[in-house]
């Protein structure tokens, strides 16, 4: 039997507006319990929402970016049940009316591409956080998280492999980032899913029995928590038995998804308009603004990095795939005028260090304004590029400057041609039968004499004085 | 001297004649509230503030505020800072504010002094004031008889003569009603006219609050202090707010009032009836005219609001889960038994009975027929008082279909019997206008209130239409003996 | 309304009604859902439902943070709490 996957993605992207949706206290990460948390996000009686604008407009540039259609009246619906960090008993969202409808987000997967289509994307409230394993018999709620905008992106069930639905959240994630929209940090939250997968025999045209997997906020976890799901539908269907409809929880210890226990019952969640609220109205002109002021998107700056910086389609590709590297090479251009040896560093040695931690480069050490003066100071001759690397193992690590670095620990590149003429010729002398050997035609060996140089040097010679005058010194 | 039954206007007049100082006042409030503590008008007195805010009060200065020193109640519905907020409910009989409502605010910010929190029905959903988890509060004129609901509290305080005017909310007839029963002036402003921030909810589209005073003009006074927008509150109107108090004295000859058909007034008891035909006379001898006007869907309002305001009910009352403050349930097994016990616990009858039918009209299946149906002819209602309006300035009608009533003789087998105590006043928020109460005299030894409802922000004609009314009759100078309560 | 759909909506709402009581809160919820059926006969077709009396917009605030954050007092008024958080009954997921 062939079997074919179908998975449908919610996307839940936390925008990165300053403050909540529907209230002014701080959506910052990382504060103190309960802390970011105001009246209203507390749920106390007789508090009301108020509208925070910004999440709105957020929204409409994801939509703009997707091509969909932009619904610019906002109407908002209570979703009604109870759970401990869901403070009013409701959560505030949109129902009836997305603010987003339609429009398609293109994926890629083994140099093939695929289009996605989005059903819809809305805006409403986050929760608040529950903690279940470190108080004894107790799960402990911090609010700070409640009341959170975040943007809900439901695509159509279009996806067919875990690999596709990687290609799809990694692709979510370079268009949220570039679109400031949200910042993207999966490790805390701001872009998780749920997968909603099913299976049926291929040339089927009906959807089998799907679960669906709450909450998986890692790209590995999302292929791995599907890849589980599937095998074990497959093995149930195969086994003729069905799959039950149920949310799923994916297990990252064990490697395994099992039903989620709290949400056993069905729910009814009796939406109905949020009466405290008035719709909310983004104007012409509003719109305009948005369109007038909106970011550049990769494939655009892909275009203009060939010609303003000169650099190959590969590079220029490379770079501007990722928000955070492109801001950074942009800084790092007007620093320096070595674009293609910036680029170079960038793709090479920095893109390694940076995947090994699985970090992106605002995360690091490094600033453009260190890695602009270490591009000039191997453009200047000032170090080799040899040295340049063990320099950079070092900014890496101490987020020190460059010239700090060479100051220090004397890494200045001997570029006189004097200073440099006096150590070939101790070379020479040192091994006449290198030299002879050399002459009489084993050119390979001009390799060893540049060695030779370089180890007396501790690497610091300027490599094009030495090749230059180690030649006229060895026909002499 | 004495300050009972004084209005507001006295008052600022006795401490403007340095007559009886700020603190005097609130000590004197205090101890009526003391003397008729068997009214049961008050779940929670503030004494040690409000004492202390009335000795900072300097009257010394030029262009003092009308309600500079002037003692208040407010409906326990509200929100107070550090002062228990119930809502005559066990599921908050522990809560204290850690913010007051805006209304509040604004009243306080305007000098007046909070002297306590009225009782009321329990989430303010009752016409009688028998739903209080705090006990029944007896109507001035006749103990054992209710003073109408839900702000019943806030009447019988004022109608006692224990505050000249204190604040209350109406979602379907709860100032208008109790106002009528306890022969004092109440007025429900327009739906966004004050803001509804630190109001407990009970249905979101309809609640609004507004005064409860002897008189037309000190509504007015009480109204321009508490109207006003609220960023807080974005179904607060940013409309500038009029000085009510200039408007009041235009003449009202040719004031066009109507008479709504459908209201059938052959029904209600003779007396009712009597005091009506009096009223009409009294405006048409003011130089008002009256027109028969049609509503035909007004007498849907009934179940238009018993659809309505159960369905956000519910789920206004979704946060008193018993995890962020009020009262929970000790034993429970997890999560969802502690939500059940500490809800069944906390609420009572009325609040679940209304809980379940908004549950219900919400739910699946049921949304279409319930729900959005109502919200469906409720815009019927709406257009025909639109319509109306083009030709009237107001529209008059009793405010009640009976007077007060004994503690326990209605709705007790059946609770629609109660609901439809309603029927006059509902239509006015389901439509969002303004509408008050005003006493036009006595059926058997107890009050009866008049009602009129106004067009949209048009609180000034109908304060108008009142207070000439007021200044030409007597009504609303009677006074309970009081002599139950001794 | 039957026993089953009483017992749907009650946990629904998470209410649970006293076995005494069970049968008057049946009958009162039986009266209502009658009272409120009378708005059936109304015909309504193409009328758009009225949700809120003020057919306005909202007026929005800037993206400012502007706290009143009550940490103290919040967890005060709490039932069960520690330095931290507001603590519920363990919930298994």
């Amino acid at each position: 039997m062939i079997w074919e996957t179908v998975i449908g993605l919610e996307t839940h992207v936390q925008l990165s507006t300053k403050t909540k949706l529907f209230s002014r206290a701080s959506t910052a990460f990382g504060a103190s319990p309960n802390t970011n948390v105001n009246l209203v996000d507390c749920g106390l009686p007789g508090v009301l929402p108020s509208v925070n604008k910004e999440a709105f407009y957020k929204a409409i540039r994801f939509g703009i970016a997707i091509g969909a259609q932009i619904n610019q009246t906002s109407i908002f619906d209570r979703k009604n049940y109870f759970y401990a960090d869901l403070p009013k008993g409701y959560q505030i969202t949109q129902m009836d009316l997305p603010i987003v409808l339609g429009g398609s987000i293109e994926i890629i997967t083994d140099d093939s591409s695929k289009t996605i289509n989005i059903t819809r994307a809305h805006l409403e409230e986050d929760a608040g956080k529950s903690i279940h394993d470190e108080y004894d018999g107790f799960s402990a709620i911090d609010l700070n998280r409640a009341g959170t905008p975040l943007l809900e992106i439901v695509s159509e069930p279009e996806i067919s492999s875990a690999k596709e639905a990687v290609a799809y959240m990694k692709a979510m994630h370079q268009l949220v980032t570039y679109l400031d929209v949200s910042d993207g940090n999966m490790a805390q939250g701001s872009l998780r899913c749920d997968a909603n997968v099913s299976i049926r025999k291929k040339g089927n045209k009906e959807l089998g029995t799907r679960t669906e997997i709450k909450n998986i906020n890692s790209f590995k976890f999302i292929e791995k928590a599907i890849n589980y799901e599937v095998k074990r539908q497959i093995k149930i269907l195969e086994n003729g038995e069905k799959v039950t409809q149920e949310t799923r929880l994916y297990d990252s210890v064990k490697d395994e998804t099992r039903p989620m226990r709290s949400k056993e019952f069905a729910n009814d969640y009796r939406y109905f308009p949020e009466p405290d609220l008035l719709p909310v109205v983004i104007s012409n002109e509003e719109m305009q603004t948005i369109k007038d002021e909106f970011p550049e998107l990769p494939k655009e700056k892909e275009n203009r990095y060939i010609k303003e910086f000169n650099l190959s389609a590969y590079d220029a590709q490379i770079i501007a795939s990722s928000k955070s590297m492109a801001d950074f090479f942009e800084d790092a251009a007007k620093k320096t005028t070595n674009y293609s040896l910036l680029s170079n560093w960038l793709i090479g040695d920095i893109s390694a260090f940076l995947n090994k931690e699985m970090i992106e480069i605002h995360e690091s050490k490094l600033n453009s304004d260190n890695v602009a003066m270490l591009i000039n100071r191997i453009d200047d001759q000032t170090i080799s590029g040899k040295i340049g690397k063990s320099i950079f193992e070092e900014m890496w690590v101490s987020g020190s400057s460059p010239d700090e670095i060479i100051e220090s620990q004397g890494l200045k590149q001997i570029s006189d041609d004097g200073a440099i003429e006096e150590i070939i010729m101790t070379v020479i002398r040192d091994n006449p039968d290198q030299v002879e050997a050399y002459l009489g035609g084993k050119d390979k060996l001009f390799g060893f004499f540049v060695g030779q140089v370089m180890k007396l040097t501790e690497g610091k010679a300027n490599p094009q004085a030495v090749n230059k005058i180690l030649k006229e010194q060895l026909k002499k | 001297m004495s300050i009972q039954f004084k209005s507001i206007t006295e008052l600022r007049a006795m401490l403007d004649d340095k007559l009886i100082s700020p603190l005097e006042l609130v000590q004197e409030s205090h101890h009526l509230a003391d003397k008729f503590k068997e009214l049961n008008c008050f779940i929670t007195m503030d004494e040690d503030l409000s004492k202390k805010k009335a000795r900072t009060i300097d009257l010394g200065k030029e262009n003092n505020s009308f309600l500079l020193g002037i003692p208040l109640a407010q409906k326990d519905l509200f929100c107070t800072q550090d002062l228990r907020t119930t809502c005559a409910s066990k599921i908050l009989s522990n809560f204290i504010p850690p913010y007051t409502a805006t209304a509040v605010e604004k009243l306080e910010d305007s000098g007046s002094i909070t002297i306590g929190k009225t009782n009321m029905d329990e989430f303010a959903m009752g016409s009688s004031n028998e739903t209080s988890y705090f006990g029944n509060v007896h109507n001035p004129w006749k103990k054992g008889y209710v003073p109408g609901g839900s702000s019943g509290g806030s009447a019988a305080a004022v109608a006692a003569g224990i505050v000249p005017a204190a604040t209350g909310t109406d979602t379907g007839g709860s100032i208008r009603q109790p106002a009528a029963h306890c022969g004092i002036t109440g007025l429900k402003p327009t739906y966004g006219r004050i803001s509804r921030w630190g109001m407990i909810a009970f249905a979101s589209s309809l609640d609004q609050a507004g005064p409860l005073a002897r008189t037309a003009e000190d509504c007015a006074v009480i109204l321009s202090s508490m109207s006003g927008h609220d960023p807080k509150d974005t179904t607060s109107l940013n409309v500038e707010v009029p000085d009510f108090l200039s408007k009041l004295n235009y003449p009202i000859k040719g004031l066009k009032i109507g008479i709504i058909k459908e209201f059938d007034l052959s029904d209600l008891d003779k007396e009712v009836q009597t005091r009506f035909e009096e009223s009409k006379k009294v405006y048409e001898k003011l130089g008002a005219e009256f027109v028969d006007v049609s509503l035909p869907n007004i007498s849907a309002s009934v179940p238009t609001y018993y659809s309505i305001a159960p369905a956000e009910c519910s789920s206004n009352l979704s946060r008193f889960d018993g995890v962020r403050f009020g009262h929970r349930a000790e034993n429970t097994d997890d999560l969802n038994d502690l939500y059940i016990k500490s809800r069944s616990e906390g609420f009572g009858d009325e609040v679940k009975r209304r809980i379940l039918i908004g549950t219900y009209a919400l739910s699946a299946g049921y949304y279409d027929a319930y729900y959005k149906k109502a919200q469906q002819v409720r815009r019927l209602i709406k257009n025909d008082f639109d319509l109306v309006f083009e030709s009237v300035d107001i529209l008059m009608t009793p405010t009640s279909p009976s007077t007060a009533f004994e503690f326990g003789s209605k709705g007790a087998q059946n609770p629609v019997e109660l609901y439809l105590e309603d029927l006059f006043t509902i239509s006015s928020n389901l439509a969002g206008l303004p509408a008050m109460s005003i006493p036009h005299g006595q059926v058997n030894s107890l009050p009866v209130g008049l009602q009129l409802i106004g067009n949209f922000l048009r609180e000034d004609q109908l304060l108008n239409a009142a207070h000439i009314f007021q200044q030409n009759t007597d009504f609303h100078l009677a006074k309970p003996s009081m002599e139950d309560f001794k | 309304m039957d026993q089953e759909t009483v017992s749907t909506i009650c946990y629904l709402a998470r209410l649970k009604i006293d076995q005494t009581k069970s049968e008057k809160i049946q009958n009162d919820l039986e009266t209502i859902i009658e009272l409120i059926s009378g708005l059936q006969s109304i015909d309504t077709s193409n009328i758009k439902p009225l949700y809120s009396p003020l057919e306005m917009t909202a007026l929005t605030h800037e993206d400012e943070e502007k706290s009143d954050n009550k940490k103290e007092k919040f967890l005060e008024n709490a039932p069960a709490s520690n330095d931290d958080y507001f603590l519920v009954p363990r919930v298994v997921e």
